[in-house]
């Protein structure tokens, strides 16, 4: 029995000197998880959807967490466009579009194997078994937003802005260790 | 945890998602400095406290972004339906 005066408190199992980015893929039974290599990021938004089409000469996807060509339809007048390194997208200056180059902003994991989407709902909200293929949405992991993309039935992809990415990272590779 | 179904994702969605936004249908007066101090109170702080139906905007802040309204029962919290902003009540 732990008395007043040395309370029986136990450490905290993470702290912040444990949280950084990977350096190296993670993987446990039936789960690999890998960070996403730098890449181009567009914030695309616009009442309009032909004319932001027209402007940055891609075409968009039509229904909200549809995907089309590495461009999630995130709300009714908002798009994120993940592309290559490198990729630029015309800003269509003077036109009532918005195209923000958002590169830097977030990081991306890559969550692949048969326990995937049991990982993700570890921390996730969502009816994830019911998420589609092809389909992605913002939604949350525990207490941080995220981008949550399911390429296939055992791979997903999960953006976050980057100052969670060290902790989400932590939080995905503990629930792969079960 | 409730499901609240977004108008504009066109799907029940977790609730945590969602940031709760106010009485719904409230309209800024189109000219606020002919108002009356009481009239103004009325549209700044008297807000309905219904035991029951109750028009509510919310926010789908971690899905789409988009605000919409919905009728809650304050009672059994249940959610009768939500719709697009700037529709009628319903
Ligand atoms: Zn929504």
């Amino acid at each position: 029995m732990p008395d007043a005066a040395t309370p029986d408190i136990a450490p905290l199992a993470v702290t912040a000197a444990d949280l950084h980015l990977p350096t190296q893929p993670f993987s446990a039974a039936g789960l690999h998880l890998e960070l996403v290599p730098a890449q181009a990021r567009y914030s695309l938004r616009a009442r309009d959807a032909g004319l932001l089409a027209a402007t940055i000469g891609r075409a968009l996807p039509d229904r909200i967490g549809d995907t089309l060509d590495g461009v999630i339809k995130l709300g009714p007048d908002e798009w994120l466009a993940l592309l290559p390194a490198g990729a630029t997208l015309p800003l269509g200056e003077g036109l009532p579009v918005s195209v923000v180059d958002v590169s830097a902003r977030a990081v991306g994991f890559t969550i692949t194997g048969p326990g995937a989407a049991a990982l993700i709902a570890t921390g996730c909200p969502l009816d994830v078994e019911r998420m589609a293929p092809g389909r992605a949405t913002r939604t949350l992991f525990e207490t941080v937003e995220i981008v949550l993309w399911r390429q296939s039935e055992t791979a997903f992809r999960v953006d976050c802005w980057r100052s969670f990415a060290p902790w989400l990272w932590a939080a995905l590779v503990a629930g792969a260790q079960g | 945890m409730l499901l609240i179904h977004c108008p504009y994702c066109a799907e029940a969605r977790p609730e945590v998602e969602f940031a709760y936004g106010g009485q719904a249908h409230i309209a800024r007066p189109l000219d606020p400095s002919a108002l009356s101090d009481a009239d103004w109170e009325q549209y700044l702080y008297i807000r309905n406290n219904p035991r029951g139906r109750h028009h509510e905007r919310w926010r789908h802040a971690h899905g789409c972004g988009r605000f919409f309204n919905a009728v809650r029962d304050t009672v059994t919290d249940k959610f009768e339906v939500t719709y697009p902003a700037g529709e009628a009540a319903r």
